[in-house]
Order: structure tokens, then sequence, then C-alpha cells
């Protein structure tokens, strides 16, 4: 637990889901701010200033993308998105304008609250922290450029170690496979989802303990993929 | 198919004289012969001799040269061999008995001899117009599509009849819906002359008495109860592509194009009529499973809640309770949302390239709760192909077949979950070691599968519909199977060649 208390802002209309959450993230040791709408939540943001915001899509005086768009990219604050399930192109557009992540509702206690973590552990973590990301048996180290199964060397092709990179710069976070193509084989191959999942399966026979079942890089159906870090 | 002219006979001028000519020819050979007899035996047998040439004139020929041989056979007998010699001049009654007789024998026999062979002709041409006919029909008959029918009709019309064919239906609009060549176009008064033969069932356009400025002429296809297309001829000479003997003929393959047209509108109509009675089924299987897909988890939910709150000595298993239970109504509910998705026809497809290590990984995170106590075996091997496929529709339809899986096992009871590379094909099967099924061969799974079976095991009933309906969309197939040899069922999606993704040659993503 960090040495203050962090901040979230619970931004949903529906007051037994704010009561559920406020006992959730009160139990884990964090300062809660509610918001029953948009007009509320704005203004909570700029007064309380929170460290991480919890936003339902589904707000009765504005849409939820909307908001995503006047929410995102503070640095100051992460933004996770909470939508009702089976909403994957919502879910993708809310990335695509900047949410950091999203849960779908009903969400696990314990799946939330490890997002939470991950989006709050890229500003807390200290530099040397953020170069080396730990996930299972797998160190990879931003710096040296150089991936580790218990201490020994894994050889990974240039497309599979930016890859990897690009993951392990977001530890815990959903990329969209958008994002992802983007950023390794460069806007023009944006649609070529074929290029990722036969590089994601050859890097997984690389880092996963059995790539059948995979745990370190894991599939969000039809959105992206994350890399389970190991928690502190 | 035989390709026989049924319709005309041989009429040229060059047979006709050259029939003449040999009648003429026979009679000659056989005056040489009787030449011959005469001063030998007497002129008694000779009159005998003519008989053959005037029957094989009217045996071959007919009636025409049949008369000619019996005119000139009776001319030539009475010049050269009745007295007095040398002239027409007749001077004893059997002689005119026997030009009489001649004259006769040529009559009767060419007409006998005529009507056998116009009977043979017309058996000839009847046989050539079935096998036409039974030819046409037989190529229809294989066909399963109204566009694929009205295209083969042309292609044959074209063919039979050496002319430019085309099959046009609908009013007060006639359209086309198939051309032989393709690319034939119709004037104003054409479409005219279209719709006056699918209006009134009548022949229309060039070489009728309707809408003669026309370039085609129209003939109706009918069924028995309406005119259901017009079929149009032309010829690029502007010739008339049919005369009047041909048209019984047209008319006959026009008949067996309406019956093949009527065929396939009544197959789509039982299609049409059993999916209604499909959704029918589904509608009220499903509101039947609501009462106790519903009741069931959250009786189980109430009841633990209100226990807890009298006693919590037994805390833990309670919340467990609350948490299955919660955990079956948000599958339902989740269910639910789909059927009424695939009910409302809007599932959407969005598929793309699919990796069946991650579909199964996530289905697998979803359910676990439910399959804590499951063994789960999973055998993906590396080099399994990629399939295009919608990632919500098959997670869903993964959940569901696992979940199905997990219920009926054991506690400890393994669920094996195995993906190959078969013929072109990618198969992904969910095997259990549960009761099994109640049939004996693999087949495609059926949507009332649970929903009619007994409900003991606490199934959705909803889940393997929504699993065929989905796979469906995506072009895949369900089957469901009893393990060989062993208990248990065996659930297999197949991803046909056209979904199945061959690895990539580049090493792009390398």
């Amino acid at each position: 637990m960090p040495a203050r208390a962090q901040k979230i802002l619970i931004v949903d209309d529906e007051p037994q889901i704010r009561i559920l959450l406020k006992a959730t993230l009160g139990r884990a040791g964090y300062i809660v701010v509610e918001a029953a709408n948009a007009r509320e939540a704005l203004s909570a943001k700029a007064i309380d200033k929170p460290d991480v915001v919890l936003l339902d899509l589904g707000l009765p005086d504005r849409d939820g993308l909307e908001l995503v768009e006047l929410l995102r990219g503070d640095p100051r604050s992460a933004l996770i998105v909470v939508s009702a399930r089976d909403q994957t192109e919502q879910k993708v557009a809310a990335l695509d304008l900047g949410a950091d992540d999203y849960v779908t509702k009903p969400f696990d206690t314990e799946e939330l609250l490890a997002r939470v973590r991950a989006s709050l552990r890229q500003r807390l973590a200290s530099e040397t922290e953020r170069q080396v990301v730990v996930a299972g048996a797998i160190t990879i180290d931003l710096l040296e450029r150089a991936v580790r199964r218990n201490g020994n060397e894994v050889h990974v092709t240039p497309k599979e170690w930016n890859l990897l990179a690009e993951l392990a710069k977001h530890p815990g976070r959903v990329l969209t496979h958008e994002t992802l193509l983007r950023s390794v084989w460069g806007p023009a191959q944006v649609g070529q989802t074929e290029y990722l999942r036969v590089a994601i399966r050859s890097l997984r026979q690389k880092v996963e303990v059995e790539p059948s079942q995979p745990r370190l890089i894991v599939n969000e159906p039809g959105v992206g993929y994350r890399l389970m870090p190991n928690e502190p | 198919m035989t390709e026989i002219d049924v319709t005309r006979a041989d009429t040229s001028i060059a047979t006709r004289i050259q029939a003449y000519a040999g009648a003429t020819a026979m009679v000659a050979v056989s005056t040489l012969v009787g030449l011959w007899i005469a001063p030998r035996w007497g002129t008694a047998p000779v009159d005998m001799i003519y008989l053959p040439s005037v029957l094989a004139a009217a045996a071959l020929w007919g009636l025409g040269p049949a008369v000619v041989a019996g005119i000139a056979a009776a001319l030539a007998y009475n010049f050269f061999f009745t007295a007095p010699i040398h002239t027409f001049q007749m001077d004893r009654v059997t002689d005119v008995v026997t030009v009489a007789v001649l004259l006769i024998v040529a009559l009767v026999t060419s007409k006998l001899a005529a009507g056998i062979r116009s009977q043979a002709r017309i058996a000839e041409a009847h046989a050539a117009r079935n096998a036409t006919i039974g030819g046409f029909a037989g190529k229809l008959l294989s066909l399963s599509r109204e566009a694929e029918i009205a295209e083969a009709a042309c292609t044959e019309l074209h063919r039979l009849f050496d002319c430019n064919a085309i099959l046009v239906s609908g009013l007060p609009e006639p359209r086309m819906i198939a051309a032989v060549p393709a690319g034939n176009r119709l004037t104003p008064s054409d479409v005219a002359a279209a719709a006056l033969t699918l209006e009134s069932g009548e022949r229309a356009g060039r070489g009728t008495n309707r809408s003669q400025p026309a370039e085609w002429v129209f003939s109706p296809v009918r069924s028995s109860a309406a005119v259901i297309a017009a079929a149009g001829l032309a010829r690029d000479d502007g010739h008339i592509p049919v005369d009047d003997e041909q048209l019984p003929l047209l008319e006959n393959l026009l008949d067996q194009l309406a019956l093949a047209l009527e065929r396939v509108r009544a197959e789509a109509d039982v299609r049409e009529v059993s999916s209604l009675r499909e959704r029918d089924r589904l509608r009220s299987a499903l509101l039947s499973s609501v009462g106790h897909d519903l009741r069931t988890p959250l009786t189980a939910i109430i009841g633990a809640a209100a226990e807890l709150r009298c006693d919590d000595s037994n805390g833990p298993a309670l919340v467990a309770t609350l948490e299955t239970e919660a955990g079956k109504l948000e599958r339902y509910i989740s269910n639910l949302l789909d059927m009424a998705r695939i009910e409302a026809g809007a599932v959407k497809l969005r598929t793309e390239p699919v990796d069946l290590v991650d579909a199964v990984a996530a289905a697998l995170k979803d359910l676990r709760t439910t399959l804590a106590e499951r063994r789960v075996e999973v055998e993906l091997p590396s080099d399994l192909h990629l399939v295009r496929a919608d990632p919500q529709l098959l997670h869903h339809s993964l959940i569901n077949l696992i979940d199905n899986a997990s219920r009926h096992s054991q506690p400890n009871g393994a669920i094996c979950i195995s993906g190959t590379n078969a013929k072109g094909e990618v198969r992904l099967t969910i095997e259990d070691e549960g009761p099994g099924l109640p049939q004996e061969t693999e087949r495609p799974l059926d949507t009332f599968m649970r929903i009619e079976g007994s409900d003991r095991k606490g199934g959705t009933g909803l889940g393997l519909a929504i699993v065929k309906a989905f796979t469906e969309a995506m072009g895949a197939k369900v089957t469901a199977a009893n393990r060989d040899g062993e208990r248990g069922s065996v659930f297999t999606i197949r991803f046909p060649q056209l979904l199945v993704i061959e690895p990539m040659e580049s090493a792009d993503a390398g």
C-alpha cells in the first residue's frame, strides 16, 4: 500500500453499485468519491482530483463515450470504463478514445481491483520498476532489451521483442489489436490481425509454461491482449 | 439427347424429282424385261412384270411417283404388248382390265405405304420430342434455385431453337430474370409484349397478332394457378424464331419449366414454414425454461441470504452458494439476451482471424468458478490453423459447450478440449465423461436436444440452441456424438476450409 491513500472517483447512476464499489474499494484502502451522473462526475474530477476514475458508460445525462473524451488524457488520473457485457464495440471505442482499461458488468471483485492496481502502477512505479517487468518466471528488461526466464536469456525475434515490449510498457492493461498492430507493424498494417495472432502464438511458445493455456499474455475476445504482471 | 428436326418433313424438290425419275426408270426396266419375255413365252406374264415396279414405287416414294409408275406401266403395256402393238388402242377387254388393275394397285399400295411411313415419322418425331422434353426437364430437375433454372432453361431454348432466349417475370414492370446470350436488351414495345403475355397468358410480340412492333415473341410459362413468367425468343436476323409446327414443342418445354419453377417455390415455402415452426417451438421452450432456470438459482440465493442473516455459522458455504447461483443467473441472462438477438435476427457478424488458443483460454477464464471442481485438459497443437470467426459469438458458443460438458460431468470428471487440423478443416472438440447422448451416431447439433430432454442437470436449455445458431451464423457447424467406446459425449465445432487461414508464407509476422 502506498504512503498516501489513492483516491478513486466512482461514476455510476445505480446507488446499489456505488455502495458495493465503495465497500470493495474502501476495504482495499482507497478513498472513494461518488458521482451519480456526468455533471457530478466532471465537477468531482475538477475538485477531488482522483487518481482513478471508474466510469459507467450508461449514464442518464450524457453519452458515455463523450464523457470518456472529456475525462481522458489527464496524466494524473487513470480512466477505467465499466460497461455491460457484450458491448465489445463500445469497449474498443472507449479504449481508442483514450480510456486506460475496462471492466465488464457484472464484474469480479478481484479483477476490478487488479485493473485499478494496474492503472495506478505505472504512475506510482519508480523508474527502475518501470523498466523491468516480471510476469510469471519471465523478466522483461526494457532497458537492456532482454527477456529472461529464471535468469536465462530467451531468444525472441525483433518483431516479437517489439510486441512484448509494447505489452510490458503497460503491464496489466489491455492493449487493443489496433494499438498493437500500429505500434509494432506500423499504421499501414492495422487491419492485419493475422500477423498479431501469429506473433503472439510464437511469443507464447517462448514465454508461457503451457502455450496452449496461456497465463501471461491473455486475450480479451475481440478487444486485445494484456500482459499479466506479477503483483508486487 | 436425340437431335432430329422433329417437325419438318423432307420435301425438297430435288428429292421429289429423284422419286419420279426412279419410278419411271423402274417401269422402263420392267418394259425391257417384258420385251425380252414376250417373244419367247407370249405377253400373258408381262402384266405381272409391271406389278413389282408399281408396288416398289408406291412403297418407296408414296402416292405421286406410284401413280406416275402405274400410268407409265399401263401406257407401256398398252403400247408394247397389247394388240394392236405400238399403238395406244386396246382391243381386248382383258387388256383394259390389266391397265385398270395396275392403276388400282398403284393407288392402294401407295396409300398404305404412305400411311405406314407417316406413322413411322410421327412415332419418330414423338420419340425425338419426348427425348427433347425429357432432357430439358432432367436438366432443370437437378437445379434448386430459381435463377439457376431460369438460366438453364434459356440456355436450352437458345440451343434447341437456335435463337436468343430470355425469361421475364413480374408485373406491372416485367423484369428479365435470365438471358442467353447474356446482355440481351428489351425495347419498350418488347416490355409491353412481355407484360401482355404475363397478364393474359397468351403469346404476344413478333409474328403474333398482339404487339407486333416487338422484336421478341413471348410465350407464357404457366403453372396450374397463374402465369409465372414469359419466355421471349428472337433471332438476330429478324426471322420468326419458332414456326407453327414447332409451337407445340415449345409449349411442352415451357410447361416443364413451369413445373420446375413451381417445385422450387414450393420447396422455399416448405423451408419457411419449417423455420417458422422451429421458431415457435423455440419460443415456447424458452418461456417454459424461464420459469425453471430463473427460479431455481433465485430460490437458492434468497434462501442462502436469509440463512446468513439468521445464523452465519455456515457463512463460507452459503456465500459460495450465493456466488455459484448468481453466476448461473448471469449466464442464463446472457443466454436470454443472445437468444433474443437470434430471434430478432440481430446477430451481427464481426469476423477476424482468431487463434483458438485465445478463444478457449478466454472461455475457461470466464467459467473458472464453474470449473473449480473439474479437471480440464486442453490439447491445442502449436500448428493449429487460425480460423476466421466472430470472437464474441465464438466466446459464447464455447462457454455454452464447456458449461454443458461441466454440468454433465461428475466432480473431478475430466473435460477435454482439443483442436486438430483435419483435411483442410479445423475441428475443436469438447469431450466430457458424463452419461452421453441418447443417440447412436454423430449428427448435427439439434436445437432441442436439451430443451426437450429432462432438465434435471439444471441446464439452461438454451445453451445448445445458441451454440447452433452462433456457429452456423459464422459458417461453421457443430456435431454431437458419443465418445468411442467410452462414456461421455463429444461436441465438435467444425470450421470448414473456407474459414481456415493457412499459415502465412512471408516472415511479416516474425
